[in-house]
């Protein structure tokens, strides 16, 4: 099976305590999976979920806090938003809208996060590799 | 950068730039210049040639233009100044990487930058309905460019670049003709292009050209200006033996309206229109959409103070480097087209259209800017008729 290039885009608060707390436990995680640490997903536009596909990235997941957890506020609502009008260009593009995960966590849930990002790299990996990558070398420097 | 870099020298030369008799001229024009941001495209040309060790000078202004040939329509001196930008921007991106802030974070670059994947399997056709007669494959093509994209990307500011489309297939249906319109077409590569990224844009060039061929076309007809100059002016020189067609909707127009038999129904609004800077300074192309206006009974077309070739630009070029410089531009522009009491705003270009919405809605201005804007082809559309009368193709103009 082809391999696949996994990102995850964690927020800071709940769901990196889940991650923080799955490799305390010395949990196994998939090995074709990069993390990129965000003070929250509110952060995140659709351009940097664009962007990593535009790196080859195979499939993006967003590890978000639940609605009611966000300590700024509107964190899992502008990721909702944002993963809802990227999935229509991914679309467009041809890249299955499925490339595009979003999960909510509770500060707590390290064996549900462990087991998400699992069954990603699964679904990621019957999916096989993202057909939709530039030819050639993105930006420069 | 050297004084004796060979690369550099050629661009002068090329341009030139050497010709630059340093009258100021193309300062004193520059939109940008004019609402007061630090950039003179003098300086930069007299940098060049006199003072080329101030590297950081002369790449941060690379960077700033506009590429809107204001400048150039001034210059007494010939010096091919937007033609100048795309080289160094070229040429540093090619040693430097590419520069230049890019407005709403690179979304647009990437989703182009994306298209030049060989493996591509768009569903960029979903938005053609019953209504619209297309062929999978033919001699005559329809370029829709990134509508269907912005159309997604733009929702958030209620801009309609689809309706473009839509609206130019229906005038070529009324017309009897069926375009083509491909599955796979890509980004015609214009913002990669400006924005110093040659190499995607070649891979653009061609994966659009092979595709064309693929369907057995031979003329493309493109309603975009920026669209109209890379397939007109710059695919050329990246296939050889090009051998397309590449034909103005607005022009085809002209000449099947001039055989007769066509007219359109009356439109009693006042107008006024914006020279998009790829269709009037770039491909000298005034007169066209003018006199399609002209045609249209109890339409009134008010010119803004600057029209034509003094038209200034929407704000923005290549999607990058909006900032509050373009806003002003905008906005400016805006009160220009609000003065001409105008119900009406015209323009040719999905991206002047998409910049000037944007500032419409600039909340601190409550609505004081605000105008409905309108394509050509859509105001087109919502008119015409075969002489004995028929109902229009489109939607009428609010
Ligand atoms: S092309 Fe436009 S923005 Fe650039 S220097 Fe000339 S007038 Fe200024
Ligand atoms: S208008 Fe032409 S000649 Fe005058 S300063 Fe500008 S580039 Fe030089």
């Amino acid at each position: 099976m082809a391999r696949v290039n996994l990102l995850g885009i964690c927020c800071s608060w709940s769901p990196f305590a889940c991650y923080n707390a799955a490799g305390m436990a010395r949990m196994e995680l998939p090995s074709n999976f990069d993390l990129i640490r965000v003070m929250c997903i509110g952060r995140i536009n659709q351009a940097l979920i664009l962007r990593a596909f535009e790196y080859g990235a195979d499939g993006v997941i967003l590890l978000e806090c639940q609605d009611e957890d966000c300590r700024y506020g509107p964190g899992p609502e502008v990721g909702h938003n944002n993963v809802q009008r990227v999935r229509k260009l991914l679309h467009l593009l041809g890249i299955g809208q499925k490339r595009l995960v979003e999960k909510n966590f509770a500060a707590n849930e390290r064996e549900e996060l462990v087991a998400a990002l699992w069954e990603f790299a699964r679904d990621m990996e019957a999916m096989g590799t993202n057909p939709a990558k530039p030819s050639q070398e993105r930006e420069g420097p | 950068m050297k004084l004796d870099d060979p690369r550099i020298k050629r661009i002068i030369r090329e341009r030139s730039l050497s010709f630059c008799l340093e009258c100021g001229k193309c300062s004193a024009s520059c939109p940008r210049m004019l609402t007061g941001k630090e950039y003179s495209p003098r300086l930069l040309a007299q940098k060049l040639i006199t003072e080329p060790e101030d590297e950081a000078f002369i790449e941060n202004s690379v960077w700033e233009c506009l590429t809107c040939g204001m400048c150039e329509e001034r210059c007494p001196s010939g010096v091919a100044y937007s033609r100048f930008i795309l080289d160094m921007r070229t040429l540093l991106a090619g040693t430097k990487g590419l520069k230049g802030y890019r407005s709403h974070d690179g979304a647009l670059h990437s989703w182009m930058r994306l298209m030049t994947s060989p493996d591509l399997e768009q569903n960029r056709l979903d938005w053609i309905g019953p209504e619209l007669r297309v062929a999978g494959s033919g001699p005559l093509a329809f370029f829709t460019g990134c509508a269907p994209y912005f159309d997604v990307f733009f929702s958030w500011i209620e801009v309609d670049t689809l309706s473009i489309a839509r609206d130019s297939i229906r005038l070529l249906n009324f017309l009897d003709l069926v375009p083509v319109v491909l599955g796979e077409e890509r980004c015609c590569g214009h913002d990669l292009l400006w924005t110093g990224d040659r190499e995607n844009f070649e891979t653009l060039c061609r994966q659009n050209y092979e595709e064309f061929k693929a369907a057995g076309v031979r003329e493309v007809v493109v309603s975009c200006p920026e669209c109209y100059q890379v397939l007109s002016q710059f695919m050329p020189q990246v296939i050889p033996g090009f051998d397309l067609k590449i034909t103005l909707l607005m022009e085809l127009l002209d000449r099947e309206i001039r055989k007769g038999g066509l007219s359109f129904q009356p439109l009693p609004r006042r107008v006024t229109y914006q020279d998009p800077c790829r269709l009037g300074r770039m491909s000298g192309r005034y007169q066209v959409p003018r006199t399609l206006l002209s045609l249209i009974p109890e339409l009134t077309l008010a010119e803004m103070e600057n029209s034509g070739r003094s038209a200034v630009c929407c704000g923005n070029n290549g999607f990058i480097n909006c900032d509050l410089y373009s806003k002003r531009i905008q906005v400016e522009r805006l009160k220009e087209a609000k003065a001409t009491r105008a119900e009406l705003l015209v323009t040719a270009c999905p991206k002047c259209m998409i910049h000037l919405t944007c500032a419409m809605r600039d909340p601190l201005r409550q609505g004081s800017l605000a105008l409905p804007i309108r394509d050509l082809a859509n105001v087109l559309a919502g008119q015409i008729e075969w002489s004995g009368g028929e109902a229009p193709v489109g939607p009428r103009p609010r």
